[in-house]
């Protein structure tokens, strides 16, 4: 108990005390170890990490094979792709004209062919698989079924169209007309008129109409319907505003998780 | 009437393999067939242009790669484009990556642009490809702290030592300009928590589009010199350089799919709402 337990949480409140401190203390020595060495403990441990991680995948996946667990199937590409990178990168080389080391991305070395004709375009083809699926998600669970999901669907339209160079042909005198349009489904499903709805969109049809002859019908202008505007507004002002209170609440968090480290409260890490 | 609202709702029912093949001709016919849209540079890509232009002669520019082949297509144009005005403006480059594919993606970069646009720029002299290091933040801040201890060869096994550009780098601070291309953790965020920020050396950044959301802070802050958000900012970029690229070419495609898929959004709704009356009256 006392190796297995006291021993790692005194090393973790020691260091990450030692580390904190680093930044407050006007110490050489601390300053040293918390701006060199400690990082170069971390690089050799992550080294480590590194070797343990490649060895647990071995382990997984072999188990799986040989208990012809679900999916044992796959597990055999896992264990072949782990055992022809090992060759590649540290039986054979490829090319005798190329150091060990820089082999890895050297021309006409075995790492090298597999990393482009067959890492490349599995990887590559993982993630254009995204295209589909978004196209195939936005018509089948892209719905206005509330204020907040249209809020989200119309941005969302916007950005993808005002970031696109398609997005600046459009003229900001269409969008208005279609926002006359849409603005003119809420009338009519408000007062149910079918007068009122048609008043509503004719007179806004025919005043949009009157002030675009009236200012030459510029596709930029008013730069409040241009969409490559509208999307730069999105992304510099409600975007940011978002992505900062979520960085203020993960900063938050991680500070609040690292105290439960250092002074122990928090033992996940060896297996409690 | 009823007929029409029978079409589309047969229409909502769509089978998801002819929309997976609309898509894949969407993108593929503009790739052939390019259409020439015109591109207009947002302000954010024109800061990061302006960072680089603004850059004294010979300036020491370090450039970090962290992507892999899956956001090649995205990253891949605005690092060319980047590397294209740096050496145009006789700057010094030094490559150095936090993701191991990254290094393959300078490989790629050092011979499909540098090597054959730049022949005169010699390996060692003008740029230099430190390579991969394992350890994520612990890696800009060896960095940032002493860049000798932490790379002692360079990615083709040299003695950084006897690598000439080397001579007067010891630390982070000794560069003029730092440019990341990133795709995600670790990236952008972390050169700027522990290398920009705490330096002063002045960064910009090219990253996917998803990850600009999270990136747009700092560049709103000042801690950022702008930001070249994913393809459409690398074909920005090609066009405030002057060389139209890989960036604008895939910019066709990438409007006329995504005209396509707001068409699905439009007819999807109206499939639903039709279909909602529908189940309504009975």
């Amino acid at each position: 108990m006392f190796w297995k337990r006291t021993i790692p949480i005194a090393i973790v409140a020691f260091v990450g005390f030692l580390t904190l401190f680093g930044w407050f203390i006007d110490e050489p020595n601390i300053k040293v170890f918390v701006e060199d060495e400690a990082t170069q403990w971390y690089d050799i441990l992550a080294s480590f990490a590194i070797f343990l991680g490649a060895l647990n995948l071995l382990k997984l996946q072999s188990q799986k094979i040989l208990k012809k667990q679900k999916g044992w199937q796959f597990s055999i590409f896992a264990v072949g792709g782990f055992g022809f990178s090992i060759l590649a990168g540290f039986v054979i080389k490829g090319n005798d004209a190329i150091q060990w080391g820089a082999h890895v991305t050297g021309k006409g070395t075995l790492f090298k062919w597999m990393f482009e004709y067959m890492f490349t375009p599995l990887s590559a083809t993982m993630f254009a698989l995204l295209a589909f699926f978004v196209a195939s998600a936005s018509y089948r669970a892209f719905r206005i079924r509330n204020f907040e999901a249209t809020l989200l669907l119309i941005s969302g339209i916007i950005i993808m169209l005002g970031r696109v160079p398609i997005g600046i042909k459009i003229s900001s005198w269409f969008i208005i007309y279609l926002t006359i349009l849409g603005f003119g489904i809420v009338v009519n499903s408000y007062f149910k008129n079918k007068q009122i709805t048609l008043a509503f969109i004719g007179g806004g049809v025919l005043l949009t109409t009157v002030f675009g002859f009236l200012m030459g019908w510029p596709i930029d202008r008013p730069g409040i319907f241009y969409l490559p505007l509208l999307q730069d507004w999105i992304y510099n002002i409600p975007n940011v505003a978002g992505a900062r209170s979520i960085m203020m609440g993960i900063g938050l968090g991680i500070f609040a998780t690292s105290m439960r480290y250092i002074l122990g409260i928090e033992k996940s890490y060896i297996g409690e | 009437m009823n007929a029409i609202l029978n079409f589309i709702s047969r229409i909502g029912q769509l089978d998801r393999r002819w929309i997976f093949l609309i898509i894949a001709l969407v993108v593929l016919v503009p790739l052939y067939f390019p259409l020439g849209l015109p591109i207009r540079a947002t302000e954010s890509t024109k800061q990061v242009w302006e960072a680089v232009e603004n850059l004294e002669p010979e300036s020491k520019v370090l450039l970090s790669m962290e992507y892999g082949p899956s956001t090649k297509p995205e990253l891949h144009p605005m690092v060319f484009g980047i590397v294209r005005h740096l050496l145009k403006n006789e700057h010094k480059i030094y490559i150095t990556c936090l993701w191991p594919d990254g290094q393959f993606m300078a490989e790629d970069l050092i011979e499909k642009v540098i090597e054959v646009e730049f022949p005169n720029k010699s390996y060692g002299e003008d740029y230099v490809l430190l390579g991969f290091r394992p350890g994520g933040e612990a890696v800009i801040k060896g960095i940032v702290g002493n860049i000798r201890k932490l790379y002692t060869v360079d990615a083709r096994g040299s003695a950084v030592n006897d690598i000439p550009m080397m001579s007067g780098v010891n630390k982070f601070i000794d560069f003029d300009f730092l440019f990341s291309a990133s795709a995600g953790f670790p990236g952008t965020i972390e050169w700027v928590q522990y290398a920009s920020d705490p330096t002063g050396v002045p960064m910009s950044t090219g990253t996917t589009s998803i990850q600009v959301n999270e990136v747009m802070p700092y560049v709103q802050g000042g801690q950022v010199n702008g930001i070249l958000a994913g393809m459409p900012g690398a074909a920005e970029y090609e066009s405030l350089i002057g060389v139209p690229g890989i960036g604008t070419s895939g910019m066709d495609a990438q409007s006329i799919a995504h005209i396509v898929i707001v068409l699905f959004i439009i007819f999807g709704n109206v499939a639903y709402f039709v279909e909602r009356n529908k189940s309504q009256k009975y």
